[in-house]
């Protein structure tokens, strides 16, 4: 047992961003007045150091190298989210500004979070150890907690953060039970590889059982599946509307990332998998709950933002689909999840941005009446979030298209999951209403209402950087699709 | 003693724990029932190390013991952020995000 300094090499991404993040904390204490503005340049520089370490690693992470006595692992699934996570970060620098300034609550703090948090993504999709797992997930949650409370004039965003905060710490309460009991049974085994090894010993014992469904009931927390989801429509309500996006994109791929590779690794024993009581079933009954529910509470909202948080609800349902479609044994699933994370990235934040950018200090604006005119008023806003609403809906040609055409392709490939198809190809029909609703009241209503949004240079390059992604990811699907299933298949 | 009796205890103070943060309606009590749960994973971890006779689960007992310090430290700032907008910590009060 050694510690080999040079294998934190590997996770220069990682510490990249930490240490951007402190030096944040640092210099927020001597920026005074206008030089506050360059808090945020130096989030956003180190999320592009982030980008090109990710890049430079690429090359090497072709085999997966497992580094610390087996607790993290540099493979390329791993740095593929990262880059969306660290991606995400990068457009979150982009929105907040202006939003903070114009709310009256610029402080440093919020991008050393962002960043923190994101480091505790990248943790959670490269852990191999439940410790490592545990601790990514934390640093990742707490900074959320902090970044939705963070308005702390806004009753709505404390009562959001209190509402985020006891349920996801009441998920770690069952995440940290089930960790101990699969510890126990496994017979002192806490790497993934170490309890896959013992799943035929420990399944002997109920309790093992038990602690598996504790952790996936912990995850299903984070990504927000019913029925663990009554926490997120308040929190994503409360939290101002750039954070919103970054938890709806970024802490929900995060948690996804984790269950896949858990899933894929840990319990991936046929023993846990089939039957009736394996996770298959068990995640195939709560995607269809979460694609159905998410659906038909987000029909009835006024309120865009809330409307927004029930979708993105939904979209973890569709997600779950693939996951459960890569345990049967699809080999496509795999890449079909990771694609839909992607694109759904994207496609959360920028819609999520054009909500930030919309409102002001007085008004924010947040009901679909008071969307009527966009079109006419503003026609490039308009064109983007109407692509960033098509996409979430999954009409071509964008990238929410293309995700849920591979994932229900790969879930084809599985006759148990015919029927998990139809009820999934059977909401996001039903979900184009809703979008199409905000599409409406932009083009095909008037307003005589003035428009006071937030805007901000950088809002505007961050809703046309996503706007373009959306569109690219629609148009050239097969390249990242190409590339997501070279490093699947591993 | 055997280490079944340190489970069932473990298990007892996860339930109690579970109990407080789904019935009590003040955000404090609902805080310190994840504190409950939290050292009852805890105490699973140490019972079941000491049996195996593994230091692994020790170690992880100190970051469980480190992790839920932290969440209380943030757990309790949004706490006062939250009574100082409406002097209550009462959780059936808070109803601005409602339908």
């Amino acid at each position: 047992m050694s510690f080999d300094a040079a294998q934190l090499f590997a996770y220069t991404p990682m510490l990249i961003l930490i240490g951007m993040g402190c030096l944040i904390l640092l210099a927020e204490t001597f920026a005074q007045g206008a030089a506050r503005a360059g808090l945020a340049w130096l989030g956003i520089a180190g999320c592009a150091g982030a980008l090109v370490a990710i890049v430079a690693g690429w090359a090497g992470a072709a085999e997966a190298q497992t580094h610390f006595q087996g607790m993290l692992v540099v493979d390329r699934m791993a740095l593929f989210l990262d880059g969306a996570f660290v991606a995400a970060a990068l457009l979150t620098l982009l929105f907040a500004p202006p939003y903070l300034r114009e709310r009256g609550f610029e402080f440093g703090e919020f991008y050393a979070m962002v960043l923190f948090a994101t480091a505790g993504m990248v943790m959670v999709v490269h852990a191999t150890h439940l410790v490592s797992l545990l601790i990514g997930i934390e640093t990742m949650s707490l900074a959320a907690y902090v970044l939705t409370g963070c308005w702390r004039r806004n009753l709505r965003s404390a009562e959001g953060a209190i509402k985020y905060f006891l349920m996801g710490a009441f998920a770690t309460g069952f995440l940290v039970y089930g960790m101990a009991l699969v510890y126990g049974t496994t017979g002192g085994e806490l790497s993934y590889t170490g309890i896959a090894s013992k799943v035929p010993q420990a399944t002997k014992s109920p309790l093992f059982y038990m602690g598996e469904y504790f952790i996936l009931v912990a995850l299903a927390f984070k990504v927000a599946a019913v029925p663990f989801h009554m926490w997120a429509p308040d929190a994503y309500e409360g939290a101002p509307t750039p954070v919103t996006g970054f938890m709806a994109a970024g802490v929900k791929a995060a948690a996804f990332g984790a269950i896949v590779r858990l899933l894929g690794s840990a319990f991936a024993s046929p023993l846990l998998v089939f039957d009736f009581t394996g996770w298959a079933s068990v995640l195939a009954v709560l995607a269809a709950l979460t694609m159905t529910l998410g659906n038909l509470a987000a029909i009835r909202q006024d309120n865009v933002k809330r409307l927004l948080a029930y979708s993105s609800i939904s979209h973890a349902g569709y997600l779950l689909i693939g996951v459960v479609a890569s345990g049967l044994g699809v080999a496509s699933a795999k890449p079909a999840v990771l694609f839909y994370l992607v694109s759904y990235t994207f496609t959360t934040l920028g819609a999520f941005g054009v909500v930030a950018w919309i409102g002001n200090r007085a008004d924010e604006r947040l009901f679909v009446d008071d969307w009527a005119g966009l079109g006419t008023k503003r026609p490039a806003v308009a064109l983007a979030m109407t692509i960033f609403l098509l996409s979430l809906g999954g009409v071509p040609p964008t990238g929410g298209f293309f995700g849920k055409f591979y994932l229900f392709r790969a879930a084809m490939e599985s006759p148990q999951l015919y029927w998990l198809v139809v009820v999934g190809v059977l909401n996001s029909i039903v979900s184009i209403y809703y979008y199409l609703r905000i599409v409406v009241a932009m083009y095909f209503r008037e307003s005589s209402r003035a428009l006071a949004p937030t805007d901000g240079t950088s809002m505007r390059l961050g809703l046309l950087l996503t706007a373009i992604a959306v569109v690219l990811l629609g148009v050239f699907p097969g390249t990242l699709v190409e590339w997501a299933g070279s490093l699947a298949l591993k | 003693m055997p280490t079944t009796y340190y489970i069932v205890l473990s298990f007892v103070l996860f339930l109690i724990g579970t109990a407080g943060v789904l019935v009590r309606r003040n955000a404090l009590i609902a805080l310190m029932g994840i504190e409950l749960q939290l050292n009852g994973g805890n105490l699973a971890m140490l019972a079941f190390s000491r049996e195996l006779g593994d230091l692994k689960g020790h170690v992880f007992a100190f970051f469980i013991i480190a992790l839920a310090a932290a969440e209380a430290a943030v757990g309790l700032a949004i706490l006062v952020a939250l009574f100082r907008g409406r002097q209550t910590v009462n959780l059936d009060e808070a109803t601005l995000l409602k339908r």
